[in-house]
């Protein structure tokens, strides 16, 4: 129990820690947001001296106050879940972006990397098993897939599957021409058509990884004596595989997997922009482009949260699984 | 594939077959045709990279030949302002190898320091380590580059691969600590302790080694996930554009609409070579693996069901010894 | 134990499951739904746009907001005058069909367009440009052109007068052709006009809202439109894609019927498509932006006119084009104006294009006679100083990139070294409000007249910048350039309304900034503008440029709309 107060007081400090350089972050990036905006919206019509003066009372940006000042509203604000206001989609608040996007991607990304990694780690068990099988010829395949730069795969794909061969659609989150958003039979599948070649892609190239750490940690165990006893006493090979050998193998992947979930946001940045999907990840880019302090603080909060939750559950879980972790000396 | 010749006999005598197949004195690794495809490939990218830049042309000589296939004058045709791709290639993976080998040195060592040192020690060391490792997890690694790289005007190879090692070390570390805490409690650790090892002395020897391969393996994975991480930034804008990488040939052609316009010699070289390279690199990862872990080697699940006698077996053996 | 029954990789895969199953429950169905999304984009008189957005889109119909969704100006809410910027023409009346101006300038008469009625039925009338402008006057937040309101009445349903409190000659083109002009009974109970994002707005322009989605809006025909028979395209639906490539797979599929990219080998993407056509007005001009003045604390070589004018006849603008314009680049003017449109403007006919060939002899003429000596690595020096200049650019422009790429070799051969840099929009655009850089390429951009008063007044006037490390105007005079001289002359030319008095100020001015060159002109931009004419013809060509045709502009695309014929 006083371990379980240790971690958890451990994981609020490094909160705290994140959510403080969260906070500098944005403001140590060079350029004055309504600077940025002005001159973007110049590039699309005239733009008239006092817009300066106008924008600035617009979002009431206010850099007279000393930094503390705003660093202790800052906590406060978050204390009472007020995100504040976007510049770049004024006068939508942070929430509200975030409401929109999130889900898309999460619901890609997410599943993407879950049916990776399930499917890696099966695929990676089989060969460590079966060493020397065709399962094992799959590996250097699935490697060299994960080491294709991911946008270049994507790209690829969706030039032959999309445009040449016409089987999948260019762009978007679902059809947005024959559907209507809500939970109807027509919206959920044009969804999943939708993000059938995204998520493809997703696991062509991340499966290799799964795999191949899966594998290397079964080549390992099946190495111990413990194995070659179990072997010996007759246990059914695939009681083997399953119980022991997979279950003491599959350690290092879930603390990998555990990082990665949390990592779904930052990395969805590029298959959304390849695949024009409206996800969290290009409201982050758009929101580093302009300079949008409260957007990105707000998604990085996402991304701070979720990857400290990974990390706490798979903390807790080692303990669980592993209960060597819980000796210590 | 490692082919073992094990008898039914006693496994002492299969170790004598690995021994038979080492090459030379001195290179310990056995030859087997993934490590000499890993090798070879590796190689040659390096070859590329270091004597390349000195025999192409300039690549950034314009020219009023653009997105020309390939020809004479250029071998892998020109890109849309008539630079010349080869040239550019040769550039690029020089560059990209740069990246690589920065990030991999530098993540790896401070990986293995936050990692195993501190999950070794225990008591406070370990949890302040924990704790350093999880904020840095944690810092979102894009915004971090464009901060961080703000401060420089011009964004050159180093300082985009310094903030990639400064951001991908912390996963690393936290596998090296897990495992790490799994192996300071087995058995032989705990001999050494009460044998009076000095610790530092224990870790180096005791410790260290059962953790190469996963050293070795996050090694190769952070030297992809480099060369990978700067392409990625470069398609979006955010890396060293200025310079010649993978990544940044595949923004420019990307930019030209290569593809789409059907010109397949300046999109696909350098994804090509970036994967091979990967999948070189992972060739070589299997091998040490197979080295650092006898066990690997013979210790399959084939070489046991050599042991296996069936039925008949045991019972002529049984009459015989009685 | 927990888990003492099960082996570690079903836990593994129950966790995945919950995590997965957790995800997805959360996830609810995206966007806020709108009306009926059937019948769309591929149906009968119904034509899909993209107009640059990238990225999620927000609700937001409020015209006077910087985030507004871009059809709000000019397809659902209409000006008073429409201002052609492809030609010199007069303005065309929309809601306002007479204005005068009293002696000094000072006050403003407006007469309104009898006849038209708001998307909701009610009829328009003075009253509401009076409240427009009322509304713009009182509250400095949505006062963007900065007008001197002092104040705005409808004497009558007919008539509406605006005062100011100083002769604002130069606001016209501001007041008439780009005013949003709002409906009093709706906004009266908006609350903050500033804040509000006036999901469902109530205009007088061709189409009104139909549904809403996180990445896609459609527009349908507004019934109660002033003129009748139109528009013919019953339904718009705008998308947003995220890049240049996206846009062009959805163009060569026949997705989209509107856009403007530039895309790199566009006749070759379009070579085989017979529905595919696109149509060039070139319009920003292209410039090597120099930090000019000593005196406001610039460094470099660029500071010597010699070396900006050197420039000027180093560089290839033939290859140029063909490199990093794509050959669609048109010639450019001296005097930063456009050769074509603005001849009336232009005072020496000797100054209206730019040389096309290099001239390396006259330039390498100009860097002796100013004392700068070429080394033994081919590139100059002066006192100690090398003839080496940075340039930037921002990393996502690959047509600048280019050019700096074939600037460097060309200049390189009179002895001027370049040194291209690529930086985020957000460190280039820093640099050039504080002044702190040597050489920027950029455009000169887009006036809401054809008045040289809008190219001349924020790019040269020492009122429109500030000293090397304080902030510039925005989009003003980055180059730091100050000169007495066109101070005058422009200040002589905005207090009055006669042209002819403002051709000779002008006069003046061109003959300075020819001398001094602080904005080195290279070309023209083109603006591409490609079209499907397989569900709608009627689009702006080179012959007939009745309005500015590109998708993202704001004005115009109420035009082209209205201009749009179904194919058959």
């Amino acid at each position: 129990m006083r371990y379980l107060a240790w971690k958890i007081g451990f994981y609020v400090i490094a909160l705290w820690a994140a959510l403080t350089l969260n906070f500098f972050i944005p403001r140590w990036m060079p350029g004055d947001p309504v600077d940025i905006l002005i001159a973007k919206l110049a590039q699309h019509g005239p733009v008239a001296p006092a817009t300066r003066r106008s924008i600035e009372a617009l979002l009431g940006t206010d850099s007279s106050q000393p930094l503390w000042q705003q660093y202790a509203q800052y906590l406060h604000n978050l204390a009472t879940g007020n995100l504040g206001v976007s510049v770049t989609f004024f006068p939508s608040s942070v929430g509200q972006i975030i409401a929109q996007t999130l889900p898309w991607t999460i619901g890609l990304i997410g599943l993407a990397t879950v049916i990776s990694f399930v499917l890696g780690i099966g695929l990676g068990t089989a060969a460590g098993w079966k060493r020397g099988s065709w399962i094992d010829n799959l590996i250097p395949v699935t490697t060299m897939l994960q080491s294709v730069p991911y946008f270049w795969l994507a790209l690829i794909l969706l030039f032959v599957l999309g445009s040449t061969f016409s089987l999948f659609p260019l762009n978007g989150g679902y059809d947005v021409y024959g559907t209507t958003p809500g939970w109807n039979s027509g919206f959920i599948g044009s969804v999943a058509y939708y993000g059938a070649l995204p998520a493809l892609t997703i696991v062509l190239s991340s499966v290799g990884g799964w795999m191949l750490g899966m594998r290397n940690m079964m080549v390992s165990t099946l190495s111990e004596d413990y194995m070659v006893t179990a072997e010996a006493k007759g246990l059914r090979p695939l009681r083997i595989m399953r119980r022991y050998a997979s279950r003491n193998a599959v350690l290092p992947s879930i603390s990998g997997f555990a990082i990665s979930l949390g990592f779904v946001v930052a990395g969805s940045i590029v298959t959304e922009a390849v695949f024009s999907y409206p996800g969290i990840g290009s409201a982050l880019l758009q929101a580093v482009t302009s300079n949008d302090y409260a957007l990105m603080q707000g998604i990085f909060l996402i991304i701070t949260v979720s990857v400290l939750a990974a990390n706490l559950l798979v903390d807790l879980l080692y303990t669980v699984i592993d209960p060597r972790t819980r000796a210590r000396a | 594939m490692a082919t073992t010749t094990t008898s039914s006999s006693a496994p002492a005598g299969s170790a004598a077959a690995p021994r038979a197949r080492r090459a030379r004195r001195g290179l310990p690794v056995a030859r087997t045709p993934k490590l000499v495809t890993g090798v070879v490939i590796g190689a040659l990218i390096v070859l590329l990279a270091v004597v390349g830049p000195f025999v192409v042309q300039d690549p950034s000589r314009v020219s009023d030949v653009g997105l020309a296939g390939p020809s004479g004058a250029h071998w892998l045709g020109t890109t849309q302002t008539g630079q010349d791709v080869l040239a550019q290639l040769a550039y690029a993976t020089r560059g990209s190898l740069t990246v690589g080998a920065i990030v991999g040195v530098v993540a790896l060592a401070l990986s293995a320091f936050f990692g195993i040192v501190g999950a070794y020690a225990g008591g406070w060391l370990d949890e302040g380590f924990s704790l350093f490792t999880n904020v840095v997890l944690v810092i979102p690694g894009l915004p971090l580059v464009i901060v961080i790289s703000s401060y420089v005007p011009n964004k050159s190879i180093w300082l985009v691969a310094l903030v990639l090692s400064l951001t991908s070390w912390a996963g690393s570390a936290r596998v090296l600590r897990g495992w790490t805490l799994s192996l300071r409690n087995r058995d032989y650790v705990a001999a050494s302790r009460v044998a009076g090892e000095k610790r530092w002395r224990i870790l180096l020897v005791e410790i260290l080694p059962n953790l190469v391969p996963l050293l070795a393996s996050q090694m190769v994975f952070a030297v992809i996930f480099a060369i990978l991480g700067e392409a990625g930034l470069s398609f979006l804008g955010l890396g060293a554009s200025g310079s010649f990488t993978w990544g940044t040939m595949l923004y420019f052609a990307q930019n030209g609409l290569a593809l789409r316009l059907g010109a397949w010699w300046w999109f696909i070289p350098p994804g090509l070579l970036l994967a091979l390279f990967g999948a070189a690199l992972s060739l070589i990862n299997f091998s040490i693996d197979e080295v650092v872990n006898p066990k690997l080697r013979q210790q399959t699940r084939g070489a046991r069901k050599g042991w296996r006698m069936t039925r008949q077996q045991l019972a002529r053996a049984e009459e015989e010894t009685r | 134990m927990l888990f003492s029954s099960r082996p570690s990789r079903r836990a593994a895969t129950v966790l995945a499951a919950a995590a997965a199953t957790t995800l997805v429950l959360t996830s609810c169905g995206s966007g806020s739904s709108g009306g009926g999304g059937g019948g769309g984009g591929a149906a009968k008189g119904s034509i899909t746009i993209f107009n640059g957005s990238t990225g999620t889109l927000t609700r937001n119909f409020n015209p006077f907001s910087p985030s507004l969704l871009q059809p709000t100006l000019g397809v659902i809410y209409e000006p008073l005058y429409y201002y052609n910027l492809a030609t010199t023409s007069d303005p065309v009346p929309m809601l306002g069909t007479g204005y005068t101006w009293n002696a000094d300038g000072t006050q403003l008469t407006i007469t309104a367009r009898q006849g038209a009625k708001w998307s909701d039925g009610q009829a328009f009338t003075a009253k509401d440009i009076a409240y427009t402008f009322d509304l713009i006057g009182k509250t400095p937040s949505i006062n963007a052109s900065g007008l001197k309101i002092v104040s705005s009445v409808a004497t009558d349903d007919q008539t509406a007068v605006l005062t100011f409190s100083e002769p604002s000659y130069t606001s016209e083109a501001f007041i008439l052709g780009n005013t949003p002009i709002i409906a009093q009974h709706q906004w009266e109970g908006l609350g903050d006009p500033a804040k509000t994002t006036n999901e469902d707005p109530v205009g007088t322009g061709p189409y009104k809202v139909k549904s809403f989605a996180s990445t896609s809006y459609e527009l349908t025909k507004n019934d109660q439109y002033w003129q009748s028979g139109k528009p013919e395209v019953t339904n718009l639906r705008y998308i947003s894609l995220a890049t240049a490539d996206a846009a062009s797979a959805a163009l060569t599929a026949g997705q989209v019927d509107w856009m403007s990219s530039f895309l790199p080998g566009l006749e070759q993407l379009l070579g085989k498509q017979k529905d595919l056509t696109y149509v060039n007005t070139p319009a920003l001009t292209a410039s090597i932006f120099t930090c000019s003045s000593v005196a406001l604390g610039c460094s470099g070589p660029q500071t010597d006119p010699a070396v900006r004018q050197a420039m000027y006849y180093a560089v290839d603008r033939a290859q140029l084009n063909k490199l990093a314009g794509g050959g669609f680049a048109a010639t450019a003017s001296p005097t930063m104006l456009l050769p074509d449109r603005d001849q009336q403007w232009i005072a020496d006919p000797a100054n209206t294009t730019v040389p096309q060939s290099p001239d390396a002899a006259k330039a390498e003429q100009l860097l002796d006679a100013a004392g700068w000596v070429k080394g033994s690595d081919g590139i100059r020096s002066k006192d100690g100083q090398r003839l080496s200049m940075t340039i930037q650019t921002v990393t996502g422009y690959s047509d600048f990139i280019s050019l700096n790429d074939a600037m460097t070799q060309e200049m390189k051969a009179v002895g001027i070294e370049l040194k291209p840099s690529q930086l985020s929009y957000n460190e280039y655009n820093n640099n050039q409000v504080q002044g702190t850089y040597q050489l920027s390429l950029d455009s000169i951009g887009l006036g809401p007249s054809s008045n040289p008063y809008y190219t001349y007044q924020p790019r040269y006037t020492t009122a429109a910048t500030a000293k090397v490390g304080e902030a510039a105007q925005t989009s003003g005079n980055y180059a730091r350039y100050s000169n007495p001289v066109v101070d005058q002359a422009i200040a002589t030319a905005a207090a009055t309304n006669d042209a002819d008095v403002q051709k000779q100020q002008y006069a003046t001015v061109q003959q300075q900034i020819i001398q001094d060159m602080p904005y080195v002109p290279i070309y023209v931009n083109s603006t591409l503008t490609e079209f499907n004419t397989s569900r709608a013809t009627g689009w702006p060509t080179n012959d007939d440029k009745y309005a500015f045709p590109a998708s993202w502009k704001s004005w115009d695309n109420g035009q082209v709309l209205l201009h749009l014929k179904l194919a058959d």
